[in-house]
Formats: C-alpha cells, structure tokens, sequence
C-alpha cells in the first residue's frame, strides 16, 4: 500500500477528475455546452496515480479521451473548461478544442485525434530531453486499441533502441471504440507487444492507486536513470461509453455491472478511511474540487468567444491576410 | 573560403547548407534512415561527414519507420529543437502523412501558438530515371494545400544552399524538396554567407512577352525553351518561385502584369497540380489584362512508367512548354 | 436561478432530437439525476436526466417533434 500522503494526493486528482467528469455529462445533458465529449469515469485512479509520480515539469501526450490525464497533469480547471466551451480565455484561445489540449505550462504538450499518433511524438520529447540531460520524463497515454496502429509499433520500437525516457501508459479499457479487444487484437496482452518489442513492459491494475503508483514510480525511476522506455498496460474500464450519447449497447450487462462493482473511486475513498484519515478531511478534498469546478464552469460558460479572425493567427508564425 | 570551388553539386550543396545550420545552432539535429557516415552518409550522400563532425547524437541513423522519423521530429521540435529529418524519397512521405498533416502543421495552430514545430522535412524525387511508380513521384501539391506548412523546391545548388538553411532556420514546419535526377548538376558555388529567404520568388531571366512561373526542375527546362525562342524574337521572363508554398504572389502577378501572359510550369502530374492554383490566381487578379488564358505544362495523368519509352512520353518536357507558349501567344 | 434544460448534442453528427415524451409533469418536483424525459436521435432514445433539483418548468410539451440542438424545453428552478 503507497504511503497516507501519496494516497490523500491520488484522491484529490482522482476526484477532480470523477467530478468534473459528473459535471460535463450534466451539462452536456442538459444542453448547456453542446460539444463531442468522450467520457473518462471509471480511469480517474489510472492518471491519478500516474501523474502523481511524475513532477509539472515532465511532459505528457494524451488522446482525446485525455480529460483525467490533462487534470490529473495539472492544467487549471479554468482553463480547460473553457478551451472545452471553444473560448477565448481556454488554454488554446478555443482553437484546439477538447480533443487538442495544450498546455506547456504543466508539461501538456500534445493532445492528439488521431489513434496511436501521440507515440512518435512522445519519442521525440524523450529525444530532446535526453540530449538537453535536463532528467525529464515523458508520459504517453494511450488506449488498447492503438495497439493495432503502425505508430505503436514504430513508436516502441524506436525508443527501445534509443533508450528514451518516455513512458507508454496503455490505459486498457477494453473496448476500441465499440469493439472489445478480443475482437481486434491478436495477442492475448497488450504487456506482451512491449514483450515483442524488446520494451520494459508491465500489466497491472490500474484502478488500484497503490499498484499503479508503484509500476508508474518503478517506470519513472528507470526513465531517469537512463535506462530507457517501459510500457504499462493499466487495466481498467469506461462507465459511459466512447463518447456521451453511446449507450454502450455492445458491452454486456453483466460486464459492466463486474465493471461498476469495481469503481476504483470509491474503493480508493474507503482506503483512505481506513488508513485513518477522517470522513471530514475527505469531504473537505471533495467540497474543494466541487467548488474549483463550480467555478470553472460558470467561467466557461460566462467567457466570451474568441473573434471570428483569429483564424488567421497561429497557422504560421505570422498573420495570414484576410 | 577563398580555395572555395567555383562551382559545387545540388548535393553537396545541401550538405554545406546543414553543415552551417549545425555549426550555428547546436539545437538542429538530423534524423533519417542510414544518414550517418557508419551506414553510409545517406543513400546519395548528401549528409556525409556530419556524423564525424557532430556524433551520432545529433545526426541520428533510424529504422526504416518514417512515422517515427518525423514523429521524433515533431516531439523534439515543440521543445526547442531545429530537427531536419531526411525522408528518402518523397513517396514515403505518404506513410508519415499523418505526422505531417494532422500534427506537424497543426500544432501551433490547435495550441493557439502556445508550441511550434521548427522543423524541414528534407526529401528527395524526380522522374526520368527509370525508378518508375513509387520512387519518383512529385507531390508538392498535396503539401502545398495543408495550411501551416511551407514548401520549398530549389533549382540550382546556389538557391539550395540559401533555402535549406533558410528552412532550418525558419520557425514553421517546411518541406523541402530535393530533385534525384539533378543532385549531381554543378552550379555556381555560393557564398558562406549566401542565404535565400523563404516566400521570394526571383526572376532569373526577364523578358518581356510571357512569363513562365515555375520552380524546382523546370526552371531549367523554362530557361532552355527561352533561350531557343529568343533567337525567333519571343522574349520570355522566368520567374523561379523557390518557394511553393505559400507562394510570392506578388512577384508573380507583377511579372505578368508586364507580359499580359503566362505559362506556369512543373514536373508535378497537370491535373490538381500547383499550376492550377497560381493559374487561378493570375486569372483572378489580371484577367482583363491577359492575351490569352494561363497556360500549364505538366507530366501526363498516370503514375511514373518505368519503360523510357513511356516515361518520356508521359513526362512533362521542353517541347510541352514551347508549344503551350505559342499557344498562347497565338 | 433556473437551470436551462436543452436539447443535447449526444454524438458526433447530431444535429436535432425528437422530444419524445416527458416522463414527468410539468412543475414536478425533480431531484437531479432523475429521469425527466425522453430522447430520440437518429440511433437511440435516452431518458435524460434532470440536470437540478427544484420544480420542473415544461415550456415546449408538445412531444413527438424535432427540435435543434440547443433548443431551450424546460427549466428546473
């Protein structure tokens, strides 16, 4: 089991994550921001504990469903609920979206679309910082069905030889979109590819926050030390299905009732009890990030939109003519 | 530098030019498949010797995974790094398309200029050789429409010098094409200091009746035509764009302001081609001017054919451009 | 202050939703999460929950119909 202080930290990202997740449904349900949103309740424990053992200056790319890894990395909510409402005062003045987070200031480097595409780029991080020496990690999320793509296996292949410091967090929830793993991929683990590859590989319960901060913590000390890549492939699962308004039909009942029974947040909440940490300084974690979102919310909601000519910034390092 | 050869190769021109943009600024890294001396200096050499000078850590030899190439070369160039990555030949490029279109160009964009990825594609390619369908082919229009990138073709191993280290420099992400068949034309040598900024087009021939706009391999072929029709009194201006994309509109629609005509030139299959976007432009802007509509000479709507018989027939050639101009000059 | 009930954008290329039927009267008292009405896009219908709790206001009751996204139905206040 990690340490008291370890765990109350893991909690406090994971909960954010659960209640900004719990948040973004609702106000999606209920039409308040109408925006393509990919659902993460159920992995908060998986980027919790992995961003727990990395510092603000070590560097992340995620995918799309990235919003546990960008929270758990520490961008300010604010920030994030805005760039989600396509504002201007959202970490990319609305012109990346939910799916194209950056966010440098706490290591966000890449938010890609594209299934698997984060991985070279990963590489590429690792490359730099193993040439500047400045000892810093890379983490890539990704899911299990990037596995199937050319990239992941480019992309291993390629920091194995060069002994980068990057580590592929597979967050495997099973399903690629609507199709469950068995049906996609031929090896039995993901854990076994990196096998392949000649990876440092790992497989682990992911919603289990001392497990995974220990396989993250081993990962990130061998990256440091020069030892190059390790691929952990985190268990897990999703509760609201590839994208908000997907109901799932194609996971079987008694899947997702195991999967539920399962949810990693309580548990985690229940372990922190037990280690004898008060119901009242849990609910104080808990009343805390419920306020930072109810803030950032209403901040998102409030913020003005970006002018219809910022198009024309950022493509190149100058303006484009109207 | 006064031993400096009068005249250098298109290659060794490259060479230099990543040779100085190593020398000037330890952040520019070479990424590509068997580009350092141990495997060889590159399949044409162009980057021979860099190893020696400047290890292999920063001129790195990569598997055969072009994905990862300039995946590697996007993720090292959000964080400082100038990376020029070698993709042998441009139909390879295909296969990283995704790195280059949906992250290359797009980063900066997305980030809302919060990241940026200063990094050249070099790439090499041209017909005529024989390599046929997959080992030739032109496809600087596909790039040329993916907003954020530039793309960069020189015609002579001066320009090349000037423009790839303007590329290394520069901080977008650009394209910079090499041309195979003429990697080994010599050239009026350039000075150290020689340096060609990007988006400027120069006119290396004036004339007064038409204007062929063109760049890459067929600023040779112009320049050919314009010698021979000049002995008929035909006096062709020659407007070597250097850079594709974005092009030097200006210095294109002034050059056929003059001449009331143009012919726009390149080794790129007609049909889509970058032609029919400078066309366009031209008849947008000078259309009650002109004599004759634009004219566009390119290679023939089929793959590379392998037999020479048919790749040069197929391929654009110095009697396309000769005939489009009498065309249209009647 | 009232909460807005709209129709929702749930999926890629949803555009508009059929208000199929509310599941409760209009000036109900709802608690949030609760199933207030039901849904139909061109692949499912889904109850969708109440975003509050607090009285029910209904202000399009006609059901059955197509509304674009966004479209103001209900608020909780």
């Amino acid at each position: 089991m990690a340490d008291k202080d370890v765990l109350i930290d893991i909690f406090t990202r994971a909960d954010l994550i659960m209640q900004s997740d719990i948040k973004f449904r609702k106000m999606i349900g209920a039409g308040q921001l109408q925006i393509v949103y990919y659902p993460v309740r159920g992995q908060e424990v998986v980027s919790a504990a992995m961003m727990a053992a990395v510092n603000q200056e070590d560097y992340l790319v995620t995918i799309y469903r990235g919003l546990h890894d960008q929270l758990a990395k520490g961008i300010p909510s604010k920030d994030l609920w805005a760039e989600f409402a396509g504002k201007m005062a959202g970490t990319c003045k609305g012109k990346g979206g939910p799916m194209h987070i950056t966010h440098p200031e706490t290591g966000v480097m890449v938010t890609t679309g594209i299934v698997g595409s984060g991985i070279p780029i990963a590489n590429g991080l690792g490359l730099a910082s193993q040439l500047e020496k400045d000892g810093k990690v890379t983490v890539c999320c990704f899911g299990d069905g990037a596995s199937n793509i050319g990239a992941f296996h480019e992309g291993l292949n390629m920091a194995q030889i060069w002994k980068l410091p990057v580590i592929f967090l597979c967050q495997n929830n099973h399903y690629g979109e609507h199709t469950h793993m068995r049906d996609t991929t031929g090896s039995e683990t993901i854990k076994q590819r990196g096998d392949g590859l000649g990876l440092r590989s790992v497989r682990v319960n992911g919603n289990d926050a001392s497990e995974m901060y220990a396989a993250a913590k081993e990962a990130v000390e061998y990256a440091r030390a020069g030892n190059g890549p390790t691929l952990i492939e985190a268990m897990t699962f999703r509760f609201h299905g590839h994208l908000l308004g997907d109901t799932s039909h194609y996971i079987p009942e008694e899947e997702m009732e195991q999967a539920l029974k399962d949810d990693p947040m309580p548990i985690l909440r229940q372990q922190l009890l037990d280690m004898q940490i008060s119901e009242t300084d849990i609910a104080a974690i808990e009343a805390k990030n419920a306020a930072t979102i109810e803030e950032a919310a209403q901040f998102a909601l409030d913020a003005p939109y970006p002018p219809g000519d910022e198009y024309r910034i950022d493509v190149l390092d100058v303006e484009i003519a109207a | 530098m006064s031993e400096k050869p009068a005249e250098i190769m298109f290659a060794q021109a490259c060479n230099m030019a990543m040779n100085k943009a190593m020398a000037d600024d330890d952040k520019v890294i070479l990424l590509g498949e068997d580009i350092a001396d141990e495997q060889g200096g590159g399949v044409f050499k162009v980057t021979a010797g860099l190893s020696a000078q400047y290890g292999t850590d920063r001129v790195r030899s990569t598997p055969i995974s072009e994905q990862a190439i300039v995946g590697a070369a996007v993720g090292s160039a959000l964080v400082g790094y100038r990376p020029v990555a070698e993709i042998m030949l441009m139909n390879f490029i295909t296969v990283a398309m995704d790195q280059i279109v949906n992250h290359a160009a797009k980063l900066r964009f997305m980030s809302g200029g919060q990241t940026s990825v200063p990094l050249t594609i070099r790439t090499t390619t041209g017909a005529g050789t024989g390599l046929g369908g997959q080992h030739s082919d032109m496809l600087e229009a596909w790039l040329a429409h993916v907003p954020g990138l530039k793309v960069v073709a020189a015609s002579n191993p001066a320009d090349a010098y000037g423009l790839l280290y303007s590329s290394i420099m520069d901080d977008n992400p650009v394209i910079f094409i090499e041309n195979t068949p003429t990697y080994f034309t010599k050239g009026p040598a350039p000075a150290p200091d020689h340096v060609v900024p990007l988006g400027k087009a120069s006119i290396p021939r004036e004339g007064t009746d038409v204007s062929l706009i063109t760049y890459g391999r067929g600023v040779g072929a112009s320049h050919a035509v314009a010698e021979k029709l000049a002995s008929e009194g035909i006096s062709c201006e020659v407007v070597d764009l250097r850079t594709i994309a974005p092009f030097d509109e200006e210095t294109v629609l002034k050059s056929v302001a003059k001449t009331k005509a143009a012919v726009v030139v390149h080794e790129a299959v007609k049909n889509f081609g970058t032609g029919a976007e400078i066309s366009s432009r031209i008849h947008e802007e000078l259309f009650s001017e002109l004599k004759a509509p634009v004219g566009r000479v390119g290679s023939g709507y089929a793959p590379v054919p392998f037999s020479p018989a048919i790749e040069k027939a197929w391929m654009f050639s110095e009697d396309d451009i000769e005939r489009e101009i009498r065309k249209i000059l009647g | 202050m009232a909460t807005e009930i709209r129709i929702p954008k749930l999926g890629f290329s949803m555009e508009v939703g059929t208000l199929a039927e509310w599941l409760v009267p209009d000036g109900s008292d709802v608690t949030e999460g609760q199933e207030i009405y039901a849904l139909e896009n061109d692949k499912s219908t889904q109850e969708v929950e109440s975003p509050a709790t607090g009285k029910l206001k209904i202000l399009i009751d006609t059901t059955g119909e197509e509304y674009p996204v966004g479209e103001l139905i209900g608020t909780i206040e």
